[in-house]
C-alpha cells in the first residue's frame, strides 16, 4: 500500500541573484513499513525535501501525496491537524518540552488533539522505550539518548502513517545512536511503521529497506534490500 | 575578523530581531528615567520661576533691623543684594490719594529691583534725587503722565505732597484688582512721608537675597545669632528655597521624601524593564556564552565580550532614550511657555535637564552591564555538550512539569512558561506591576494639585465693576452698553441687598439677598446638591448655599421684607458652594433679577463682572472705566487670573504629563517584553508546531503567558502600589490639609485597564507574526 507519493517536488528560496534552489523535481513513493534513508552532503537538500513531505515547508512545485491525501491542497489548519495524526518527527536536537515530563511529552501530540490518552498504552511504549521508570522526569533530567528515546515515542504514540525523523542519532554516541536504530527498526518491522530518515552517517543506512541521495538538489533512489 | 570581539557586529545582524528589542527596552528604559527626572527637575524650575515672579527672589526678610544694621548684612559676601521695604496704606485703611483715587505708598532701595523680578522699570530709572517716584503703567496711562511730571499726593492730613515721576515700571497684579495707584520711592522721602525716622523702623522689612549657592539656613542662623534676632523676626521664602532644596521647613521636608520615594521608584522600574527583558533571551544568551567557553574562551574574555556587546546596545539606545525624554520636557516647556508666555517667560525654550541625562544614563548603562552579565556567569556552568547541543536552555532548572490535568495543554503551557522560571517570573511581573505602582505613586500628585492650586473657575471675571460701598448704584443699562464692546465677552451683573431680618420655620436669621442672571444660574447647575435650578430661574423660587449650622432645605418657606413689603419666599434648590465668602450663620438667598426688582423695589447692579475675549487689547479697561463713570471702581482681575492659570497649567501639566509617560512606557514596555519572552522561544514553538499545535492553540499558550504576567503584575502591584500611594497621600495630603486616604478607584481602575490593553495587544503581533511563517522557518529561527 502506497504511503508517499512526491511528484516532481522543487523549492526555491529568495529572489533573483539571491535565489537557491534546493529541491529540483524530486519525486519517489514509499509503501507501507517501508524504512527508507536519506542521505547527502550538508546543504544538499536533505532537510528541505523533509520539511515539504511533513508539510513544514511549502514546495514551489509539486505534490506530496500522504495516504492518497494531497497536503499541500489542505488549509493550514487541517493541515496542521494532519500533521498532528499522521506524522510523526524526530529531531536531531530532540526539541521536547523542557516544561513536561517523559510521560507529557509522548502524549504531547494527543493532548494537542483534546484526547484522554489509552494509559495502557503509553505505559506499554514506556517500557518498549525503556523510560517507565522515568516516566515523572523531567527532559533536562535524562541523558541525550534517553532524550531521544522520549522523541521516539511521541513520534509513535499516534501510529502514524509515517515517522520523519531527521538525523535522529545526530547528537548522539555510538551506543545511544544503536539503541535509537534499534528501536526505529523495531518500530518498522513490528508495527509496519513507515518511516523516512535523514543521516550522515552512513553505517546506519546498511538496514534499513532504501537509501536515496540528494546530490545539490536533485534526489536519486538508490535501491535496497526492498528495491 | 580581528578579534573574537568582532562577532558582537556579526552577532547583531544575525538577531536581528531580538537585538533590536533589547535596544527597544532600553530606550523605554532610558526614556522613562530622563523624561520623569526631566520633567520634575523642569517642574522644579518652573515653581521656582512662579516663585520669584509672585513673592520676589528673597530668601529671608527681617523685621527690625536699623540702617546700620542694614548696611552691615549688605556687606556679608553670601548676600547677593538686599533692600529695605516699608509700605504705607497697604490695607487702603487711609486716604492718601493721587487724583481723587486711593495710593499705596512703597518706601524701598534701588537694589529691590534684582530681588523683585515683577518690579520692571520700562522706562526712565530708579528714584535717585529727593521727591521723585515711580509709578506703575496703569497710573501713568490713567493719568496721561510722562518721565518728569509732577503729581499731587494728598494726606489723611490734608496736606499735598508733589513728587516728580523718576521711572515706569510694569503692572502689579494687586493695584490692578484694587483698582488703586502705587508709588515708589526711596527710604528716606518714604520716612519723611510716614513720619517715620530711621529708629523708628519696627514695621520696615530687610529683604535678602543670597548668592545661589551658598548654604542660605546656615547663613541666615549667623545672622540671626550675630543680630540677636528672635524667631518671629525671620521669615523665609520657603517656597522658592524649596525649589532650590535649600528649605527646612517641614512641610517641604515631606515634599522631599515623597519625591525622592518617587524618584527610588522610577529609577527601579526603569532597572526592572531592562532586567526583565534581557532575562527573557537568557537561555538563548547562555548557549551561545557557552559554546564561546567550549571553543577555548577564558571566563574573562567573555565577560569582556559581555560588557562590549551590553555597550553596543548602550551606544545607540542610551542616547535614543536621553533625547526622546529631553524632546518630552521640551514639548512640555513649550507648552508652559504657549500657554502662559508672560509668566513662564524665564523658562528656556530648549532646556536640558543634566540631573534627568545623568540619571538616566548612568541607571540605563549600568544596569544592562548588570543584566547582560547574568547570562556569561551561568555560560560558565555550561558543559562543553550543553553548550553543542543547542539545550543550553535545560541548564535553567524546571522544579515541576505543567499541569496538564487541571488545564488544557495550550494553558498549561503558557502558564508554566510564565511561572516555571522563578527569577524571570518575578522580573516579568515586577516589571509589570512597577507600571501600577508607579501610576499610583504619581497619582497621588493629582491629589496634591487639587488640594494646593485653585484652578480658575468657569465664573471668575477679568475685569469687576464694583458700586462705590457696596451699594445698588451701577446703572442697569450699562450691562447693554458693555456687551456691545467687541472685545468683551461676557456681561453679567449681580445686585446685592445686605443682612435682612428674615423668618425661617426653625427661627429668625440674618439673609443676604442676590441676584443670579441665566450665565450665573448656569454655572451654579455644577454644584447644585439638592432640589432644581428652574424654579428659581424662572422667578418662582431661590437657591440657597449649603450652612452646616443652619441647613435650609428645598421646599422652606422665607419671609422677610426685603425693601418692597413682606415677602414669603420658598426655596427651590440648595447649592454646595458659591463665589462668595459665606459667614458662619449668615443665610445666601440667590433668585432671579425679575424677582429680586419685585421684592427690593431697586433696579440697578452692586456689581457687573465682565469676561473678556482671547485677544482683547489691553487698553479696554480705559474704554471701559470711561463707560462706567468715576464713581465705580475697576478692578482688573487679569495679571491675578494670568498667574492662578500659569500656576495651575504648570502643574497640571506636568502631573499630567507624568502620568502620561508612565501609561505609555507600561504599554511599550509590556509589549515588548511579551514580544521578546515570545522570540526566545521561537524554536521550541516551532517544534510544536511541527508536532501538530495550531495557530489558535498557539495564540492560547502566548495568550496564557501574558494573562499570567498580567494579573500577577496587576495583583502584586495593586498589593505593593496602594500602600505606596497611601504613604505618599499621607505626605503629600492629609499632613497638609488632613483629609484622609481612600483607595483610587478610578486611578487603579485606569491602570488595570491600560495593562490589560497592553498585554491583549501585546499577544496579537507576534502570534499573527508565527503564523505567517513556515514551521521550518520558525524552527530555524535565530
Amino acid at each position: 500500500m502506497e504511503i508517499v507519493n512526491v511528484q516532481n517536488l522543487s523549492k526555491v528560496y529568495g529572489k533573483g541573484e539571491n535565489q537557491v534552489r534546493a529541491l529540483t523535481n524530486a519525486s519517489f513513493s514509499m509503501e507501507k513499513g517501508e524504512f527508507a534513508a536519506v542521505v547527502g552532503e550538508s546543504g544538499s537538500g536533505k532537510s528541505t525535501l523533509l520539511n515539504c513531505i511533513g508539510g513544514l515547508d511549502v514546495p514551489t512545485e509539486g505534490k506530496v501525496f500522504l495516504n492518497q491525501e494531497d497536503i499541500f491542497s489542505l488549509s493550514e489548519k487541517k493541515r496542521t491537524i494532519f500533521r498532528r495524526k499522521n506524522i510523526g518527527f524526530i529531531f536531531q536536537a530532540f526539541h521536547l518540552v523542557e516544561e513536561l515530563s517523559v510521560e507529557q511529552n509522548i502524549i504531547f501530540p494527543l493532548l494537542l488533539d483534546y484526547q484522554k490518552p489509552d494509559m495502557e498504552k503509553v505505559d506499554e511504549l514506556l517500557n518498549v522505550l525503556g523510560l517507565y521508570e522515568r516516566r515523572k522526569h523531567l527532559p533536562c533530567q535524562l541523558s541525550g539518548g534517553q532524550q531521544q528515546r522520549v522523541a521516539i515515542g511521541r513520534a509513535l504514540i499516534t501510529q502514524p502513517i509515517l515517522i520523519l525523523a531527521d538525523e535522529p542519532t545526530g547528537n548522539l554516541d555510538s551506543a545511544n545512536s544503536r539503541d535509537v536504530m534499534e528501536l526505529l527498526m523495531k518500530a518498522s518491522r513490528q508495527y509496519q511503521q513507515t518511516i523516512l530518515m535523514i543521516t550522515h552517517n552512513r553505517n546506519l543506512t546498511t538496514d534499513v529497506d532504501r537509501v536515496l541521495r540528494v546530490t545539490d538538489g536533485h534526489l536519486m533512489d538508490m535501491g535496497g534490500k526492498r528495491a | 575578523m580581528r578579534s573574537y570581539l568582532d562577532l558582537i557586529p556579526i552577532s547583531y545582524k544575525v538577531h536581528k530581531k531580538q537585538s533590536l528589542m533589547t535596544r527597544f527596552c532600553i530606550i523605554l528604559a532610558v526614556f522613562l528615567i530622563t523624561a520623569i527626572f526631566g520633567m520634575a527637575d523642569m517642574e522644579i524650575r518652573s515653581q521656582n520661576v512662579q516663585a520669584k515672579w509672585n513673592y520676589g527672589e528673597w530668601h529671608a526678610a527681617l523685621k527690625g533691623m536699623d540702617d546700620e544694621q542694614a548696611e552691615m548684612i549688605s556687606m556679608w559676601p553670601e548676600v547677593f543684594a538686599s533692600t529695605r521695604y516699608d509700605t504705607l496704606n497697604y490695607r487702603l485703611g487711609l486716604d492718601y490719594k493721587v487724583e481723587g483715587k486711593k495710593a499705596v505708598i512703597a518706601g524701598l532701595d534701588e537694589s529691590a529691583l534684582d530681588i523683585f523680578p515683577s518690579m520692571k522699570i520700562m522706562e526712565g530709572g530708579f528714584p535717585s534725587a529727593p521727591g521723585e517716584v515711580l509709578v506703575d503703567d496703569n497710573m501713568r496711562k490713567q493719568l496721561t503722565l510722562s518721565i518728569g511730571d509732577k503729581i499731587t499726593l494728598k494726606t489723611p492730613e490734608n496736606t499735598e505732597k508733589i513728587y516728580s515721576i523718576s521711572g515706569i515700571t510694569e503692572n502689579f497684579p494687586l493695584l490692578m484688582k484694587r483698582d488703586v495707584y502705587g508709588l515708589m520711592m526711596n527710604m528716606d522721602d518714604f520716612r519723611q512721608l510716614s513720619l517715620k525716622n530711621a529708629e523708628d523702623n519696627y514695621d520696615s522689612i530687610l529683604y535678602i537675597r543670597f548668592l545661589p549657592w551658598c548654604n542660605i539656613q546656615k547663613t541666615i542662623s549667623k545672622i540671626q545669632n550675630q543680630f540677636q534676632l528672635p524667631d518671629d523676626k525671620i521669615t523665609r521664602n520657603e517656597i522658592l528655597l524649596a525649589t532650590m532644596a535649600q528649605s527646612r521647613d517641614s512641610t517641604i521636608i515631606y515634599f522631599y521624601t515623597a519625591a525622592g520615594v518617587l524618584a527610588v521608584l522610577v529609577s527601579i522600574a526603569g532597572s526592572l524593564m531592562i532586567t526583565g527583558s534581557l532575562n527573557s533571551n537568557i537561555a538563548q544568551r547562555t548557549e551561545f556564552f557557552g559554546m564561546l567557553r567550549c571553543l577555548g574562551a577564558t571566563k574573562k574574555q567573555v565577560t569582556r565580550f559581555v560588557r562590549k556587546e551590553a555597550l553596543s546596545w548602550c551606544k545607540s539606545a542610551v542616547p535614543i532614550g536621553l533625547i526622546a525624554g529631553t524632546v518630552v520636557v521640551w514639548i512640555l516647556c513649550a507648552a508652559l511657555k504657549v500657554l502662559s508666555p508672560r509668566y513662564f517667560v524665564g523658562m528656556p525654550d530648549f532646556g536640558i535637564s543634566i540631573i534627568g541625562i545623568i540619571c538616566g544614563a548612568v541607571i540605563g548603562v549600568l544596569t544592562v552591564i548588570l543584566a547582560a552579565l547574568a547570562p556569561a556567569r551561568r555560560a560558565a556552568k555550561v558543559s562543553p555538550l550543553t553548550a553543542v547541543s543547542g539545550n543550553a536552555d535545560s541548564q535553567v532548572i524546571i522544579r515541576k512539569a505543567a499541569n496538564t490535568r487541571f488545564f488544557k495543554i495550550d494553558t498549561a503551557l503558557g502558564v508554566h512558561h510564565a511561572m516555571g522560571r522563578r527569577k524571570n517570573f518575578i522580573l516579568m511581573s515586577g516589571s509589570f506591576a512597577f507600571s501600577i505602582i508607579l501610576f499610583l505613586a504619581f497619582t497621588t500628585m493629582v491629589d496634591f494639585m487639587n488640594h494646593a492650586i485653585t484652578p480658575l473657575r468657569p465664573y471668575n471675571p477679568d475685569i469687576s465693576l464694583v458700586s462705590e460701598n457696596n451699594t445698588l448704584s451701577i446703572d442697569n443699562e450699562l450691562v447693554k452698553k458693555l456687551t456691545g464692546i467687541p472685545d468683551i465677552k461676557r456681561v453679567y451683573g449681580r445686585m446685592f441687598a445686605y443682612d435682612i431680618p428674615a423668618q425661617t420655620a426653625k427661627g429668625e436669621m440674618t439673609v443676604n439677598l442676590i441676584s443670579y442672571e441665566e450665565l450665573q444660574f448656569g454655572w451654579a447647575e455644577d454644584s447644585l446638591i439638592e432640589g432644581s435650578l428652574k424654579e428659581a430661574v424662572n422667578g418662582n423660587g431661590v437657591l440657597t448655599v449649603y450652612n452646616q449650622s443652619n441647613p435650609i432645605k428645598p421646599g422652606e418657606k422665607i419671609t422677610a421684607d426685603f425693601g418692597n413689603g413682606v415677602r414669603k419666599i420658598t426655596v427651590s434648590g440648595v447649592l454646595s458652594d458659591c463665589p462668595f465668602n459665606v459667614e458662619e450663620g449668615e443665610g445666601i438667598l440667590i433668585c432671579s433679577e425679575a424677582l429680586f426688582r419685585s421684592m427690593t423695589g431697586e433696579k440697578d447692579y452692586t456689581i457687573i463682572d465682565l469676561q473678556l475675549k482671547k485677544n482683547a487689547d489691553d487698553g479696554i479697561s480705559d474704554e471701559i472705566r470711561a463707560l462706567a463713570g468715576k464713581n465705580v471702581q475697576l478692578s482688573d482681575m487679569r495679571m491675578d487670573n494670568a498667574q492662578a492659570r500659569g500656576a495651575s497649567l504648570a502643574f497640571a501639566l506636568f502631573v499630567y504629563g507624568f502620568l502620561a509617560v508612565i501609561a505609555m512606557i507600561a504599554v511599550f514596555n509590556i509589549i515588548n517584553s511579551i514580544a521578546m519572552s515570545v522570540y526566545a522561544r521561537m524554536k521550541q514553538y516551532g517544534a510544536m508546531t511541527a508536532i501538530g499545535m495550531d495557530s489558535m492553540q498557539l495564540l492560547k499558550m502566548i495568550a496564557a503567558e501574558a494573562i499570567t504576567y498580567g494579573v500577577s503584575g496587576i495583583i502584586s502591584g495593586c498589593i505593593l502600589g496602594l500602600p505606596v500611594n497611601r504613604f505618599l497621600y499621607q505626605y503629600l495630603v492629609t499632613q497638609r490639609w488632613g483629609e484622609q486616604w481612600y483607595i483610587p478607584l478610578s486611578s487603579l481602575g485606569i491602570i488595570i485597564l491600560i495593562v490589560v490593553f497592553a498585554v491583549l495587544l501585546a499577544i496579537i503581533k507576534p502570534a499573527e507574526e508565527i503564523r505567517n511563517m513556515s514551521v521550518a522557518d520558525i524552527i530555524s529561527w535565530q
